[in-house]
């Protein structure tokens, strides 16, 4: 008796997960480099404006940011990032990398839908983004001498957490790009300049032309890294307060992945009208 | 109804893009599949036989989903494909892209588990086919070190278990014995049979003739899109209306020969002695059958046998036949 029920679809997301974390653990050389990658990515920026700050150089900072506690500022930025491209690396690279192995086709010939292995690399993703994020940022931390607890912690996860399933679904939307256009590398590095660029990981959106800015408030993890850093440092939300900015990611919440497994779904269906997702 | 295959018309067509120097290149409509039509009878081996690029794979990737076809119809164990898609994915055992479909950073029994997931399978029960497979296949040696270390025959073998685990009515093995040594290859042969007496269907694809003849009860010899032949192993060389020799070499008798006239397949037996040796040649049809039958007279006439040469119509004489080509040629169009 064949059985398709949602709780064996979860089961096969969980499973999906599973594999992620059995295989990323035979990578122990990954992780190391995670936890440290967003420090050195700070670093730069830190240093450099240790090294060329003048007397006023604080309060031109606050006057500009909200804060005055650059390195906080710049360490946040950094740690968003990692999380950021991280999710981006785990989805769209996940799709064009198991296309390339062969495994894609394998996965599509059981009855588990893309997306809801999807879920499961996005489960996946969210585990180690999160963990190593959050070690990466107590380590930056403790080498720049600041406090990583300051400000409104809680606060912050809940932007994290709202803004990772539209970030997700953004990445899944990256992903089924990829396959399309099948140039990986050409894209990918593409994504992570925009995505810093956009994102403000080491400067402020307000700073940005304003066309720019209008596409840069497009973006999720835009708002994502702003709520954490006010929930933390205070620098000061888009709408003013907590509850309307976090309502923005919500809202990005319901529409991104609809938008996405739209457009996925479309992909896919073009890749089977021609030869199929196993052709790379 | 498990187990059956229809395919009415079913026809694809897709582009592909030809490289012309620099930046260049221009969009080429290909026809890899041509309005097939065939039945495949639940509990039934069938074999799809061609060259490479003759359009097995293209078929087997339509009838399991991988691609949509652009024309025509199927039913794969009853469910309409396009239209329960699903359904036939969870159906359906697939060997396709043989050690490609494995995770190699994953054990052997990992990968197992892993894809009972995604075949929807309780843990428990998962847990149990992964145990079974792994036994009846003789992959306990390996099944807990990672598929990286394994060899290509052994990814293989791997990637055979894995279309076992869900225990589907249609097992579908494409060129399952690539790569394999003649051991393994014959293990899994006889694997195959197994499976196909307790009662699944079983769609087998190769290019080499000799595993169709002996595995397959029905076979299609597909090339360039199109079913050129399908029926018996018997009735597709019967198909050429030639009979098959048999040279029998050893101390014969007149009267022996004369009673092999008389066995029925036997069109023509003649006796020949050359250097105190004897040579009977039988022409007739079905060596299958007749090889057995000739044997047992001799050897009931007190006939000494020294050497047995035969010549047979095979596959390949079929293929040849219809096509003008062998087996051997690469018709892949790109």
């Amino acid at each position: 008796m064949i059985s398709l029920s949602l709780r064996r679809n979860i089961s096969a997301a969980l499973a999906e997960t599973w594999l992620r974390l059995l295989s990323v653990s035979r990578y122990p050389g990954e992780l190391f480099i995670e936890l440290i990658v967003p420090t050195v990515l700070a670093s730069m920026p830190i240093l450099l404006g240790q090294a060329a700050a003048g007397p006023d150089a604080a309060v031109n900072f606050a006057a500009k940011t909200g804060t005055t506690n650059y390195v906080a500022y710049l360490l946040i930025g950094s740690n968003v990032f990692t999380l950021v491209t991280r999710a981006f690396w785990d989805i769209a690279y996940w799709l064009r990398f198991e296309q390339e192995i062969g495994t894609l086709e394998a996965v599509c010939l059981t009855p588990t839908s893309r997306l809801t292995l999807a879920s499961g690399v996005a489960i996946y993703s969210a585990i180690r983004g999160l963990l190593t994020t959050s070690l990466a940022y107590v380590l930056g931390c403790l080498v720049f001498w600041v406090n990583p607890f300051q400000g409104d912690v809680l606060l912050a996860l809940a932007f994290i957490g709202v803004g990772l399933t539209p970030l997700y679904g953004l990445a899944f939307l990256f992903g089924a790009l990829i396959l399309k256009v099948k140039e990986t590398n050409a894209l990918i590095g593409l994504m992570q300049w925009l995505v810093s660029f956009l994102m403000g990981i080491f400067f402020p959106v307000a700073v940005l032309p304003p066309l720019v800015r209008a596409v840069a408030l497009a973006f999720p993890p835009t708002w994502m890294v702003n709520g954490v850093r006010s929930a933390l440092l205070g620098v000061g939300f888009f709408f003013e307060t907590w509850y309307l900015d976090l309502a923005m990611l919500g809202v990005f919440l319901l529409f991104v992945p609809l938008f996405t497994r739209e457009v996925f779904r479309r992909v896919e269906y073009g890749l089977r009208r021609n030869q199929g997702v196993g052709e790379f | 109804m498990l187990g059956q295959v229809k395919v009415e018309n079913l026809s694809k067509t897709y582009l592909t893009r030809q490289r012309q120097g620099l930046f260049k290149s221009q969009k080429k409509s290909v026809e890899a599949l041509k309005n097939i039509s065939l039945e495949i009878y639940p509990g039934e081996i069938f074999g799809l036989l061609g060259p490479n690029g003759a359009g097995k794979t293209t078929l087997i990737k339509c009838l399991t989903t991988l691609l949509l076809p652009s024309g025509g119809a199927a039913w794969i164990n009853g469910y309409r494909l396009t239209e329960q898609d699903n359904l036939i994915r969870a159906s359906v055992g697939c060997m396709l892209m043989g050690e490609r479909g494995l995770y190699w950073k994953l054990t052997g029994r990992e990968n197992l588990l892993f894809f009972g997931a995604l075949y929807h399978l309780e843990r428990a029960e998962s847990r149990r086919r992964t145990d079974e497979i792994i036994e009846r296949l003789n992959l306990a040696p390996l099944a807990d070190r990672t598929v990286e270390t394994y060899s290509s025959g052994q990814k293989m073998k791997l990637a055979f278990a894995k279309a076992l685990i869900n225990d589907a009515p249609l097992l579908i093995l494409d060129e399952p014995t690539n790569t394999l040594d003649l051991p393994s290859a014959r293990e899994l042969r006889a694997v195959v049979r197994e499976l196909n007496q307790a009662g699944k269907t079983i769609i087998y694809t190769t290019h080499i003739m000799a595993e169709a003849e002996t595995l397959c009860e029905r076979v299609a010899i597909i090339d360039r899109g199109e079913v050129l032949a399908l029926g018996t192993v018997a009735e597709l060389k019967a198909s050429l209306g030639r009979e098959e020799v048999i040279h029998i070499e050893g101390v014969i008798s007149a009267e022996t020969s004369q009673v092999v006239q008389t066995l029925p397949g036997v069109s023509q037996a003649v006796r020949a002695t050359a250097d105190g040796r004897t040579q009977l040649t039988v022409v007739g049809q079905n060596q299958r059958l007749l090889l057995p039958r000739l044997i047992e007279t001799l050897s009931a006439h007190q006939a000494v046998i020294q050497k047995i040469v035969s010549e047979e119509v095979t596959l390949e004489d079929v293929f040849i036949a219809r096509t003008g080509r062998t087996l051997a040629d690469d018709t892949r169009v790109e």
